[in-house]
């Protein structure tokens, strides 16, 4: 099985791509948006920078890879990775892949960014999160995804007073705010559990 | 509700570990790899390398740390010491370091802080500050804690917090080594003005004081170092403690 990480500049992407190894596994990284939907089995769009940036690296393939993902293509997005999903965002300008509809908003709260291990409530809700036993997850984030559907949500976290979607799903497109290359290990077995469902 | 964070600092040099480690089931206890993943195969909820290396051939060797790290840990590592530049915190980064953290430079040239925190964001730029206790307040000082800086510590973790600072890491110089407990007035006060995070350091001597510093001392976080290299207590016993007192902790399956 071939999987592509889309690499937008997003920086440090060690303990994401050992995470993702696995027997059958065959790991590739691309920079240009259209080619990181071809020729591979599923996405994965990782999780560290900026909304505007990212959306600007992706416009010249936004198109095609919608239609990859509304086509079945499998995909994980991760933090940042989950954000893009969306239509926009609050954070900056440009715009997102639109799978989900809906907008990126500023987390509600004091303490931002929000920095550190949280509690998923409804785990439930996502088969691969409890098939993990990921309960508590490693965040850094000072926005959140705001579904105009909420069926679409998987799982929620708290942050202070402000509820936010920490896992949605549609099909086969997976997005999660938190960090699960940096969950300890029932992160790195929610992403083989990932893995596990497309071989 | 974000869980309190314990954090195992490694102090490193040169690529290795210095001062004794004392692990019977690790063959090699001068490689920070393996320790790095053994506290957190035991619930350490980050990790951080403090860099004292000395020479610039010894520094470069960090970021190769950094990497063979990276690869085998999968909670957030830190990287402080010897960072001089927004470009020193963009190799760390790269290399593997999910945060790093700034101190004597950040006194230096306190806009420092900014551009790191707008070039890669806030959620990585850690300002770390040791402070020594000067009559009713504390004060900055830098070099390891040798170079008095004059600068209220108090007020000087608001102004890093101001300019970008997503974190801060407080060390009490006074306390340091000595295991009887953290600073709890210096990291109340420093929490009560900041509104990021506080991780405590210097002077943990039992996981009580650990508990103490979270509770008393409102951190974020809380940082050991010899008690667990020395196996005085363990990352599992310090966790178990706080679950028991009902502060919101990340327990790991034995």
């Amino acid at each position: 099985m071939r999987l592509t990480i889309f690499d937008y500049g997003a920086g440090n992407l060690h303990s994401l791509a050992k995470a993702l190894v696995m027997p059958g596994v065959e790991l590739a990284i691309e920079t240009n948006p259209s080619r990181a939907v071809e020729e591979t089995d599923a996405l994965i769009l990782p999780g560290v920078g900026a909304f505007g940036l990212a959306a600007e690296r992706l416009a010249r393939g936004r198109d095609v890879m919608l239609a990859a993902l509304q086509g079945g293509l499998p995909c994980l997005g991760i933090c940042l990775g989950m954000q893009l999903l969306f239509d926009g965002s609050e954070e900056g300008a440009g715009t997102g892949i639109g799978l989900v509809p809906g907008r990126v908003r500023r987390l509600r709260a004091e303490r931002v960014p929000q920095m550190g291990w949280n509690s998923l409530e409804g785990v439930r809700g996502e088969p691969l999160l409890a098939r993990a036993g990921l309960d508590t997850v490693y965040y850094a984030n000072g926005f959140v995804g705001e579904p105009l559907d909420s069926s679409v949500v998987t799982a929620w976290s708290t942050h202070e007073e402000d509820r936010f979607p920490a896992a949605v799903r549609i099909g086969s497109v997976v997005g999660v705010q938190f960090h699960p290359e940096k969950s300890s290990a029932p992160g790195v077995r929610f992403m083989h559990e990932f893995l596990k469902e497309l071989l | 509700m974000l869980t309190r964070r314990l954090v195992v600092c490694l102090d490193v040099k040169g690529g290795r570990v210095v001062k004794g480690v004392q692990f019977e089931a690790l063959r090699d206890v001068g490689d920070p790899v393996a320790l790095a993943t053994h506290y957190e195969a035991e619930g350490a909820d980050e990790v951080t390398f403090l860099d004292i290396s000395a020479t610039s051939e010894e520094r470069a060797t960090v970021f190769t740390l950094l990497e063979r790290t990276a690869e085998r840990l999968f909670v957030p590592l830190t990287l402080g010491g010897g960072v001089r530049s927004v470009d020193d915190v963009g190799r760390a980064l790269r290399a593997g370091a999910d945060k790093v953290s700034i101190n004597s430079a950040a006194v230096a040239d306190p806009a420092l802080l900014t551009r790191a925190a707008e070039r890669f964001g806030a959620q990585c730029v850690v300002a770390s500050i040791d402070a020594r206790r000067d009559g009713t307040g504390w004060r900055v000082f830098t070099r390891g804690g040798r170079a008095p800086t004059g600068l209220d510590a108090v007020e000087w973790a608001a102004e890093c917090a101001r300019r970008g600072a997503g974190e801060i890491l407080l060390t009490s110089i006074d306390r340091d080594g000595a295991r009887n407990g953290y600073d709890l007035e210096l990291t109340r006060a420093v929490s009560a003005r900041v509104s990021v995070p506080v991780v405590a350091s210097g002077g943990a001597g039992s996981p009580e004081h650990v508990r103490s510093v979270l509770v008393d001392g409102g951190a974020d976080a809380a940082l050991v170092a010899g008690i667990l290299h020395d196996g005085v207590t363990t990352v599992r016993a310090i966790k178990q403690l706080l679950a028991d007192e009902s502060l919101p902790v990340r327990q790991v399956a034995a």
